[in-house]
C-alpha cells in the first residue's frame, strides 16, 4: 500500500511539473499548448548534450553536476519556449482559437521530427544515471535519489507559486489572465509578460525532462507525447489555470495510475487515467480547485 | 486530442490509397506483366527506417542488397537482373500500408520485407490483391499465419515456436512461478499468451501473472509492483528493447533477484545500455539465429562487413535468405507470375538457408530451425543454449 502511494507520488510529481506550463499558458492565453510535452523532450535532450560536453563525472559528484545541468537546461528550454511563442503563437493571437490549436499541434510535430533529424531515431542513454540503493520507509522501497528529485520538483513548484502570488510579475500575470485588454491599458506590457510565462512553464518542463533522463536513463524523440497528454489530464483534474490545483492534479493522476494498475491490471492503466479525464470534463470541467472562469491564472 | 484527429485523417487517407491501389491493380496488373519482361525483376522490401525500430532497417536492407548483388554477379535470374526497392514502414500500420501501395505501383514481383508484425499485418491484403508473393524475413506473429493466406510465407520462427522455446528454457532452469509481461502489441501479446497456455498445460512451472504495460512510457513502477506482489522467480518480457531495458532496470531496482528473459524483439545491445550493464548481466533471450550465433557464416559476415563497413545485425541473415529464396522460386517457376512463384515456394525442399534446409509446412512456416537461448555477457548477447 505505501509502495503504491510512493510510486504514485513520484510519477505524479513529474506530471505536475510538466502540467504547470500547460496550466499557466492556458490561464493567461486560453491556449492549449500541445507542443509543451515536446519541450520536456527538448529538455531531456539538452541535458543529454550538456552532460556529453561536460564529460566523465565521478559518481560522488553526480548530484551537484546534475543540478548544474538542470539550471543550464532550464535556461535553454525556457528560451525555446519564448521563441516558440514568438514564432508560432504571437502572430495568431487574435486569430480564431482553432487556428492556435492547429499551430500548437504543428509546433509539436516540428519539435519531435526536428529532434529526430538532429539526434536520430534511436533512443539515447544518459551517461549519468541516478540509481542508488533503496531504503525501507514505512514499508515502501525508496531511494535517496528519488527523494532528491521530489525535493527539487517541490522546490521548483513552491518557487513558482511564490512568484505568481507574491511578486509584481505574478500580479501582472494574474491581471492579464483576468483581462488582457484592460491590463494593457493599465500599462502592463502584455507581450513581455506572456513571453516570461512561456519561459517559466518551459523551464519547468525542461527540468522535468532532465530529471526523467537522469532517473530512467532512456530518452527518445517521442518521449514527450504521452507525458504531454498526461500533463493535460492532470491540469484538467486539478483545475486548468489554477497553479495549486494543477500540482494537486498531477499528484492525483500519479496515484490514480498507480492504484488503477493495482486494482485493474496493467492493460487498464491508461483506460482508467483517461476515463477519469472524461469524467472530470463532463462532471466538473473546472477541476478540483478550479475557480470561477474569470479568476484563472 | 489534436493528434488523434490527425491520425484519423491519415488513416482515412491510407484507406483511400488502399482502395485506389486495389482498383488500379486489377486493371493494370496484366498490362505491366506483358510489357515488363525485359527489365530487371523488382523485389520489394518494407522495413523500418524511421520510428522506434529504425535501427533494424539498414541491417535488413544491406543484407538484401548483398544477396541481390551476388545473384546479379552470377548473371541474375531467368536472364534478368534483380533490383531491390525499399520502402519505410516506420513500424507503423498506416505508414506500412502506404509503403506497400508504393511498392505495388512500382511493379515489384516478390515482397521480401516485414519486420514489425503490427506493421506487416495490414500489408498482407495490399500485396495479396496485387498477387505478389510475400517472403517475410522477420515478422513472426501467429496472426500472420492464422489467416492462412496463400501468398504469405514466413522464414522466421513464429510465436508458437518462440513460446515453445521459452517454455523449454523455463523448465530447464527449474523455475516455479513465471511472470509474463507484454506490451499489448499483436506480436508481443501473442508470445506471452502462448507461453501462458504452455505453462497452464504442463505440470511444472505456473503462471504467476500476465501483465501488460503501455509502450513509450518511462515509469513502469506500477506494473513492477503488480509483478513483485506475485513473487515470481522468472520474468519473461516479450516486447521490444526500449521498454525492455527500462523494465529490467526497474525490476532490479525494486529488488527482484530471479531470472529475466526477453523475446526476440528485445535482442539489441541497446537493451543492456538502457538497463545498465549491471542489471542486464545474465538476462536470457529467446532468439532466432543471429549473425553472431551462426555457425559456419564467417565468410558471409566478412563479405557483408567489407561491403558496408560494419558487421551485420539482427535479421540480416533472414533478409539475405529471403532474397535468395525469392530468386530461387522465380527461377524454378520460370516466370514472375505470382501464382507460379507461390507454387514454386510451396515446392521448395531442402533449399540451404542459415536456419537449415528449408521446407515449408502447409501453414507456410518453417518446418525446422527456430529459436535458441542467448544470454547477456558484458553488455552483449552470446549463445547460451541452442535447444537442440
Amino acid at each position: 500500500m505505501s509502495q503504491l502511494i510512493w510510486n504514485g507520488l513520484f510519477v505524479g510529481s513529474f506530471y505536475a511539473l510538466v502540467a504547470l506550463g500547460y496550466s499557466m499558458v492556458y490561464g493567461i492565453m486560453k491556449l492549449l499548448n500541445f507542443a509543451h510535452g515536446d519541450i520536456y523532450m527538448l529538455g531531456a535532450f539538452t541535458g543529454f548534450a550538456v552532460l556529453g560536453a561536460v564529460g566523465g563525472v565521478s559518481p560522488g559528484m553526480a548530484l551537484p553536476v546534475l543540478l548544474g545541468v538542470l539550471v543550464v537546461t532550464m535556461a535553454v528550454t525556457g528560451l525555446s519556449g519564448v521563441v516558440l511563442e514568438r514564432v508560432a503563437y504571437r502572430p495568431l493571437r487574435n486569430a480564431p482559437r482553432l487556428s492556435l490549436l492547429i499551430t500548437a499541434v504543428g509546433a509539436s510535430f516540428a519539435l519531435e521530427y526536428g529532434m529526430r533529424a538532429a539526434a536520430g531515431a534511436d533512443p539515447q542513454v544518459y551517461p549519468l544515471r541516478l540509481g542508488g540503493t533503496a531504503v525501507q520507509v514505512l514499508g515502501a522501497r525508496v531511494t535517496l535519489q528519488q527523494i532528491a528529485l521530489i525535493i527539487v520538483a517541490v522546490a521548483l513548484m513552491a518557487g513558482l507559486n511564490l512568484l505568481v502570488t507574491r511578486t509584481r510579475e505574478g500580479r501582472a500575470m494574474r491581471a492579464i489572465a483576468l483581462d488582457p485588454r484592460t491590463s494593457a491599458l493599465m500599462g502592463i506590457n502584455v507581450n513581455a509578460v506572456i513571453s516570461r510565462t512561456f519561459f517559466l512553464g518551459s523551464a519547468l518542463a525542461g527540468a522535468a525532462g532532465v530529471m526523467a533522463g537522469a532517473y530512467y536513463g532512456k530518452i527518445d524523440f517521442l518521449m514527450g507525447f504521452l507525458i504531454g497528454l498526461k500533463a493535460f489530464t492532470s491540469a484538467v483534474i486539478g483545475g486548468i489555470g489554477n497553479i495549486p490545483g494543477t500540482m494537486l492534479g498531477g499528484l492525483l493522476l500519479g496515484l490514480l495510475e498507480s492504484f488503477g494498475t493495482y486494482w485493474l491490471g496493467g492493460e487498464w492503466r491508461d483506460v482508467f487515467a483517461f476515463g477519469v479525464l472524461i469524467l472530470f470534463l463532463s462532471v466538473r470541467p473546472t477541476g478540483l480547485l478550479g475557480e470561477r472562469v474569470t479568476e484563472r491564472v | 486530442m489534436g493528434k488523434s484527429r490527425i491520425a484519423l485523417v491519415w488513416s482515412l487517407a491510407a484507406a483511400v490509397g488502399m482502395l485506389t491501389a486495389g482498383c488500379g491493380q486489377g486493371l493494370l496488373g496484366g498490362g505491366s506483366e506483358e510489357g515488363g519482361d525485359k527489365g530487371p525483376i523488382a523485389l520489394g522490401m518494407l522495413v523500418p527506417q524511421s520510428g522506434s525500430e529504425a535501427a533494424i532497417g539498414p541491417y535488413m536492407k544491406n543484407a538484401a542488397q548483398l544477396a541481390v548483388d551476388e545473384i546479379n554477379g552470377k548473371g541474375g535470374v531467368l536472364g534478368r537482373k534483380l533490383e531491390l526497392k525499399v520502402a519505410d514502414d516506420a513500424c507503423d500500420a498506416q505508414t506500412a500500408v502506404a509503403g506497400a501501395n508504393k511498392l505495388v505501383t512500382e511493379g515489384v514481383k516478390v515482397s521480401v520485407g516485414g519486420y514489425c508484425s503490427g506493421a506487416t499485418l495490414p500489408t498482407l491484403p495490399v500485396f495479396g490483391k496485387a498477387n505478389i508473393p510475400m517472403i517475410i524475413p522477420a515478422a513472426n506473429s501467429q496472426e500472420l499465419v492464422d489467416q492462412h493466406l496463400k501468398h504469405v510465407f514466413l522464414i522466421n520462427g513464429t510465436g508458437t515456436q518462440q513460446a515453445t522455446a521459452a517454455m523449454a528454457w523455463i523448465t530447464k532452469q527449474g523455475a516455479k512461478n513465471v511472470a509474463l509481461v507484454h506490451d499489448n502489441t499483436s506480436y508481443s501479446k501473442d508470445i506471452a499468451v502462448r507461453t501462458q497456455k504452455l505453462l497452464d498445460e504442463q505440470g511444472g512451472p505456473e503462471t504467476a501473472i500476465l501483465e501488460a504495460v503501455t509502450p513509450k512510457e518511462s515509469d513502469y513502477s506500477a506494473n513492477i509492483h503488480n509483478i513483485m506482489a506475485k513473487n515470481p522467480d522468472f520474468v519473461y518480457w516479450t516486447g521490444y528493447f526500449q521498454e525492455g531495458g527500462l523494465i529490467i532496470r526497474q525490476l532490479r531496482q525494486a529488488g527482484y533477484k530471479g531470472a529475466i528473459m526477453v523475446g526476440d524483439g528485445s535482442v539489441s545491445e541497446k537493451i543492456a545500455e538502457i538497463a545498465g550493464a549491471e542489471a542486464a548481466e545474465g538476462v536470457y533471450a529467446t532468439m532466432t539465429q543471429t549473425p553472431e550465433t551462426l555457425q559456419g557464416a564467417e565468410t558471409w559476415i566478412a563479405d557483408y562487413t567489407k561491403k558496408f563497413g560494419s558487421p551485420p545485425g539482427p535479421y540480416s541473415n533472414q533478409a539475405y535468405d529471403a532474397v535468395r529464396l525469392a530468386a530461387e522460386a522465380v527461377k524454378n517457376a520460370g516466370s514472375t507470375d505470382g501464382a507460379k512463384v507461390i507454387s514454386a515456394l510451396e515446392a521448395v525442399n531442402g533449399f540451404a538457408m542459415f536456419s537449415g534446409p528449408l521446407k515449408f509446412t502447409p501453414d507456410h512456416t518453417l518446418s525446422t530451425g527456430g529459436f535458441q537461448i542467448l544470454v547477456v555477457k558484458s553488455g552483449k548477447f552470446a549463445l547460451q543454449d541452442a535447444l537442440k
